[in-house]
């Protein structure tokens, strides 16, 4: 029992109130005239005494209201560990990131909230959650302990990368549907790389009261030098060609709290050690490492970058990621009969890219007999004029899931159909009339064609050397049901992007020759072509490494689904179909949220491997701290003596007010009050 | 519908006493119209055979003129009685149970209400001298009985003037009533007698000796003869300003029978010594008093 207003006992000194009007302050009853008292006669024993006796009933009533009503403002609790912890739902997340595979900070974490549900009273509903890259549900709010019990010894750690940001907003989606107040118990290693950017990100709703339970406790645990693959770059696919140079495999080994030391790090592909390296790493910094590939076997290996880290989180000491080798694949250029510059330009670029594709040019009339099936991917360069036969099997070939780059070229403007997009030429541009030329004008680096020439050595995107293009002939057509990638200075697309089936189509609308424009004397051409053929190939998709939580796409997106539809395949690191037969059919993509190889077949019959890598950020153990954890705790709740009185909550027995309780009990001691007052004056006017 | 006009709670809202002997009065009489039992003094009653002495202007010529008979017409009341009220004003008549204007007016009020009115009907209807004897512990204002001119104003103005004072005392001022009522008539004592009976008949009883009609007119307060205590209270005697704690348990029984025996005792030894006796509660109509006075007169003739 206690006063959480303890100074509101000073009005206890209203009690000289009714202690002054019924003790110290002499009544005096106004005598009653009465004609003779010739037939009265004394009766003062009994008048005194029951006058005495009512006075004092009142005296008692209104010393207990000043009383009460004090006590009330003073606020009495009492302590009770049930009755108040009942109301509020116990909410037990457990992180389970990647993180939480170093050491034993798992099972820590699960062993502390097992601890928290042991102390629960047996009547509190309690919940438990997991917190990876997204916030997951394991229980609803429930009292059965064992099924809690259970269901936080089941929890496994995932590969996941762990975000409060994630946290909080999860939390506040959940809020909107149910208000309660909740005590949220976040058991976690508190790793820094999990906060988001922004810390307003992690403010939960005020009826949360967070605790924190930190796997790590002391600052020396909490420095753990811990070494990682960081990045690999590979060759998704290879390809042996006479002419270009061996690819290479390149790895960044980082030291996240380390000291200088040296590691030994190995290329392992299909599980048998390729090379392996020493390499020398700085104090908490990085180092690269080579590795020349050299007799990689035919179709998808499996491999990994794999060092000897000798620290104590060692799931993170290999990266993996799969290469395709093949043959080179073989890419139709389609040109005018008389135009011999785009299929040597083109070619051109296309060898300078090391790229493992093979050109066929052919002219347009020639086409006929032609399956483009057989090929990469095709190219219609100033060749608006098909063969029919030809232009119907591009179709069919577009729609199966291959790509053709349509390059407008001159021919657009005599020629106004544009075949497979079914599109027609509205105007042409011709700039060199006017002895002038047009410039790039507005791009979208977002798209892979695109995205790929910026990250390649270009500074900034303003100056991918696109600007230097010069520009002189273009055709224009309607973009309304393309992508755009690129415009010219006047608004004119210049490329476009239409995806037809499974396929794409990208309409260049100016020309591959040097007539039209400048752009094969540049270096950017070399770049475009490179990743233009990648993007058109698909080849990026099948194979290479991708990272956990991270999504693919399985079918495209504009496929009607039918009964025929074409099934995708999916089998996971561990080699189960996550997929039913239902989804396998209707799947638009596809979540990877284990670390390792999935094997993928698409909706368009292409097979991939794909490596799949934890964020190489769980990596960091650096914890969150102490400061920021406290800023933390403190914006969950809205008075530093609330959560003072909540977190004491957390530890020992609640305070349960007892002021409602009084004031109703004030409440019938002044009804009483008023009645047994009432009399009395009703008494004394009689006597007047 | 008339006795609403003799409500004392209704008469106690009018300021004038003339005017509420008037009205009191008035409808007394008019409410007496259908009574074949009551007349006037210049009423019709027999006709008599002249008889040599008689006065001839009470001969009915009409009559001797279509029987060639004499005959005398006789009226009744033809005689005047003389009225004095005794009006006791002591201190113990201003009691009133309630707060002026909410009730029953106090017995002062009362009483003169009463006074004004058996003036109003002795002087104006009946023709009668009247006069009135103010007394507390002495006699304090006394108007001689006449029937001149102004003698209702003079009376009225009395009574106005009688406030109450001193106590009540009827042994002292006894011997100047005899002085005063030389002439037989009527003798009304308006007091709430708050003495022993015997003392009160034993002190009044020589009146009755001269020949007078001696009525008493004993006036209370309802809550006199029912008081109502809620709780003990401390009484405080107005005569004698002693003071008393007193229990309701006493006010509901013990007092009660006191009081009636007192009212018993008083009526019982008045009749027995020739007087009569009228309990007058504040609460009630004046009618009754004014009836009293009528049947006496008649009685007196």
């Amino acid at each position: 029992m206690g006063f959480l207003s303890p100074w509101f006992l000073a009005g206890l000194a209203g009690l000289a109130i009714p202690i002054y009007v019924h003790l110290l302050l002499r009544h005096t009853s106004t005598p009653r005239p009465v004609s003779s008292l010739m037939f009265f006669e004394r009766g003062i024993q009994s008048s005194t005494r029951h006058r005495r006796l009512r006075y004092l009933i009142l005296f008692v009533l209104r010393t207990a209201l000043v009383l009460l009503v004090v006590l009330a403002f003073a606020n009495p609790f009492i302590r009770r560990a049930k009755a108040l912890r009942n109301d509020r739902l116990l909410l037990l997340v457990i992180d389970n990131s990647f993180s939480m595979r170093a050491g034993t900070r798992l099972s820590d974490a699960k062993q502390m909230a097992l601890n928290v549900l042991a102390s629960k009273p047996s009547s509190q509903r309690a919940q438990v959650m997991t917190l990876g890259s997204q916030l997951a549900i394991l229980t609803q709010s429930t009292q059965d302990v064992k099924a809690l019990r259970s269901t936080i010894e089941g929890i496994q750690s995932s590969d996941s990368r762990g975000n409060f940001g994630n946290l909080t907003h999860g939390l506040r989606a959940l809020n909107e549907t149910s208000h309660e107040p909740i005590d949220l118990h976040l058991f976690s290693d508190m790793q820094k790389t999990e906060m988001p950017a922004n810390l307003a990100d992690m403010v939960l709703p005020s009826n949360f009261a967070l605790v924190l339970h930190p796997v790590i406790k002391t600052q020396a645990q909490s420095v753990i030098p811990n070494w990682t693959v960081e990045s690999v770059e590979a060759p998704s696919r290879f390809a042996d060609s006479k002419d270009s140079k061996k690819p290479s495999v390149r790895a960044v080994v980082a030291g996240y709290g380390t000291a200088a030391a040296t590691r030994t790090a190995s290329l392992v592909i299909n599980g048998k050690a390729f090379a392996t390296h020493k390499v020398e790493v700085p104090a908490n910094g990085r180092a690269l490492v080579e590795f020349p590939l050299v007799d990689v076997p035919y179709g998808f290996s499996r491999c990994e970058i794999r060092i000897d880290s000798a620290d104590s989180f060692a799931t993170d000491d290999t990266s993996i990621f799969s290469i395709r080798r093949s043959d080179p694949e073989r890419v139709l250029f389609v040109h005018q009969a008389t135009d011999s510059r785009s299929p040597l330009y083109f070619g051109s670029a296309l060898a300078a890219a090391e790229s493992s594709f093979v050109m066929q040019s052919i002219s347009a009339d020639q086409s006929s007999d032609i399956d483009p099936a057989k090929y990469a991917f095709v190219v219609l360069s100033d060749a608006l004029v098909l063969p029919s036969i030809f232009e119907n099997a591009l179709i069919q070939y577009v729609r199966n899931g291959g790509s053709v780059l349509v390059v407008a070229g001159v021919s657009a403007g005599h020629r106004a159909h544009i075949p497979i997009l079914d599109e027609s030429v509205q105007d042409v541009h011709n700039y060199s009339r006017s002895n002038a030329f047009s410039s790039i004008g507005t791009v979208d680096f977002t798209h892979p064609v695109l995205q790929q020439v910026t990250s390649e050595g270009e500074t900034s995107k303003g100056d991918t050397g696109w600007s230097s293009v010069k520009f002189y002939y273009a055709s224009v057509v309607d973009p309304s049901h393309d992508r755009t990638i690129a415009r010219l200075a006047d608004g004119t697309p210049l490329l476009l992007d239409r995806q037809i089936g499974e396929g794409h189509v990208l309409l260049f609308t100016s020309g591959l020759e040097n007539i039209t424009n400048d752009l094969p004397l540049h270096p950017v051409f070399v770049a475009f072509v490179d990743h233009a053929s990648r993007y058109l190939s698909g080849d990026d998709q099948l194979s290479g490494s991708r990272l956990v939580d991270s999504f693919i796409q399985l079918r495209a997106g504009s496929t009607k689904l039918s009964d025929q539809a074409e099934s995708v395949e999916i089998i996971d690191p561990e080699g189960h179909r996550p997929l039913s037969l239902n989804e396998a059919r209707t799947a638009q993509s596809f979540q990877l949220k284990r670390a390792g190889f999935y094997q993928i077949r698409f909706a368009n019959g292409k097979q991939a491997l794909i490596g799949v890598n934890p964020d190489r950020r769980e990596s960091d153990l650096e914890p969150i701290s102490d400061d920021i954890l406290q800023l933390w705790t403190g914006s969950s709740s809205e008075e530093p003596a609330t959560r003072a009185q909540r977190s004491a909550r957390a530890e020992g027995p609640g305070r349960s007010s007892l002021w409602l309780y009084v004031m109703m009990f004030a409440l019938v001691v002044a009804v009483a009050e008023s009645i047994v007052a009432g009399y009395h004056l009703g008494m004394q006017r009689e006597e007047v | 519908m008339m006795q609403r006009f003799l409500d004392p709670v209704i008469l106690a809202s009018i300021s004038s006493l003339d005017l509420l002997a008037k009205t009191v009065v008035d409808g007394f009489v008019a409410g007496l119209h259908r009574s074949p039992d009551f007349g006037f003094s210049q009423e019709f009653a027999e006709y008599r055979a002249y008889t040599p002495g008689d006065d001839l202007r009470h001969v009915d010529w009409n009559l001797f003129a279509r029987t060639e008979r004499c005959y005398l017409k006789r009226y009744r009341g033809e005689t005047n009685s003389q009225l004095t009220i005794l009006l006791d004003a002591s201190n113990s008549m201003k009691f009133a149970s309630n707060r002026p204007g909410s009730g029953p007016p106090s017995k002062m009020d009362y009483a003169r209400f009463l006074a004004a009115s058996l003036f109003y009907l002795a002087i104006h209807n009946q023709r009668d001298a009247a006069g009135l004897i103010v007394f507390d512990d002495e006699v304090r204002n006394y108007i001689r009985p006449s029937t001149r001119q102004g003698q209702m104003h003079r009376l009225l103005a009395g009574l106005e003037a009688a406030e109450p004072r001193a106590r009540t005392n009827l042994a002292k001022p006894l011997q100047h009533f005899q002085e005063l009522l030389h002439r037989r008539g009527i003798v009304i004592i308006v007091s709430d007698f708050y003495e022993a009976p015997q003392s009160i008949v034993r002190t009044i009883e020589p009146l009755r000796f001269h020949g007078n009609e001696v009525v008493l007119f004993h006036v209370l307060d309802p809550m006199e003869i029912k008081p109502e205590l809620r709780g003990p209270a401390i009484l405080v005697d107005l005569e004698t300003d002693r003071r008393l704690e007193v229990i309701p348990e006493y006010a509901r029984k013990e007092y009660r029978k006191k009081i009636d025996s007192h009212i018993d005792q008083l009526r019982s030894l008045t009749q027995g010594a020739g007087m009569d006796y009228h309990l007058l509660v504040t609460d009630q109509p004046l009618d009754a008093a004014l009836r009293e006075y009528l049947a006496i007169r008649q009685g007196g003739r």
